[in-house]
């Protein structure tokens, strides 16, 4: 599959004077997860509210009645709001992950066989998975929510003109890996996993801040800006390393590279 | 009826759970933080502790070990929302220090409520 534009990795290091930028950026990435956290508790309280009251009001309803419905309606956006929280709290959060041998392509599967039926038929998925044997140690719920995460990206990206979304999983062996971050020890072998998507794709300044906590690209249904924040987060607390290519015109493609077993 | 001690700084969520519980007929006592937990803290009337963790004051988890120490017996309820570490975290602690049962926010009244009813038998 042709993948599109230039190569950027996040973060960039080596150069001197980059040490501060670094500190600057950690500090702000701390201060991100201790807001997130703080939102996220007050958040947890409020929804518990509303799956309150909204029980409540349907006790002696008629479950056929249009007013029961409503509040049903009620309780489902704040299981929307709740996997919002799940995302604000997921910054940072290292100390939660379960880790367990995952077979990679399983959860790949799943989240495409949950994301299907809410797509239109406009947006097309592909799976090329070239090597089906590929696991790797991580909390698979964790390694869930980044695939979500990717996948519903590349589908808000083509959602007003349609497209394709490729997932590809193979391996690659650590001796031919180039770019790893510098300092970085080579696993032997890495799961390679590649999200790409025939949307608009960005221009250099949008993707180089791509994965900061808050940043949207300004499109008002883009979301809250958490989701590439919470996948850079999980994937590097596996050791693994994230990589955007991407073109204005062409697409994007994030490929994930994770050690594998 | 058995008694419970509610102990949550949001008062909204201190007054939803009251009305839960005292609409199956138990006897409710509430509190805004640990501090005023322990004031109200009955062993005589209270059976199950309900206590959020993270408060400001005093926090769940003090609530936790003085009902340990002044009533060992009593059955302790952790609820909470997270923080910087997420709910699982305090809640791990919680259960550490003696929580019978953790609950991670947000749940329904209902379920707490069922709790509660098996807890105490």
């Amino acid at each position: 599959m042709k993948t599109p534009g230039k190569s950027l990795t996040e973060p960039k290091q080596g150069n001197p004077g980059d040490a501060e930028k670094n500190l600057q950026r950690t500090w702000k990435q701390d201060s991100a997860s201790l807001i997130a956290g703080g939102i996220a508790h007050d958040l947890n309280t409020i929804l518990t509210l509303i799956y309150g009251y909204s029980e409540l009001a349907l006790e002696g309803l008629d479950p056929s009645s249009e007013n029961y419905a409503n509040i049903r309606k009620i309780i489902q956006s704040a299981d929307r709001a709740k996997a919002v929280t799940g995302q604000l709290l997921s910054l940072g959060m290292e100390a939660d992950q379960v880790r367990m041998t995952v077979q990679v392509k399983d959860v790949l599967r799943e989240t495409l066989e949950f994301l299907r039926p809410l797509v239109t038929d406009s947006i097309i998925f592909r799976e090329e998975i070239l090597t089906p044997e590929v696991s790797v140690s991580a909390d698979p719920v964790q390694l869930y929510r980044v695939f979500i995460n990717l996948a519903r990206n590349a589908i808000q990206a083509m959602e007003e003109r349609g497209g394709t979304l490729t997932v590809t999983l193979d391996t690659r062996k650590g001796a031919e890996m180039s770019n790893l971050k510098a300092g970085t020890q080579a696993a032997d072998k890495y799961a390679r996993i590649l999200f790409a998507d025939t949307g608009p794709g960005m221009d250099e300044n949008t993707a180089a801040r791509m994965f900061e906590p808050f940043f949207t690209s300004g499109k008002q249904n883009m979301g809250t800006g958490l989701g590439l924040s919470v996948v850079y987060g999980i994937i590097t607390s596996i050791d693994g390393q994230v990589s955007v290519i991407t073109e204005k015109g062409r697409g994007t493609a994030i490929e994930l590279l994770i050690p594998s077993l | 009826m058995p008694g419970v001690m509610i102990v949550e700084d949001d008062l909204p969520l201190r007054e939803l759970l009251r009305e839960a519980l005292e609409k199956r007929k138990y006897t409710v006592v509430t509190a805004s933080d640990g501090r005023e937990a322990m004031l109200k803290f009955r062993p005589s009337v209270i059976d199950i502790v309900i206590t959020d963790l993270l408060m400001p004051e005093e926090d769940g988890l003090s609530v936790i070990m003085n009902v340990r120490k002044v009533k060992p017996e009593t059955k302790i309820i952790a609820i909470s929302g997270g923080g910087k570490a997420g709910p699982g975290s305090y809640l791990t602690i919680g259960k550490t220090l003696g929580a019978d049962q953790v609950f991670s926010k947000p749940f329904l009244p209902s379920e707490l409520v069922q709790k509660v009813r098996e807890i105490l038998g």
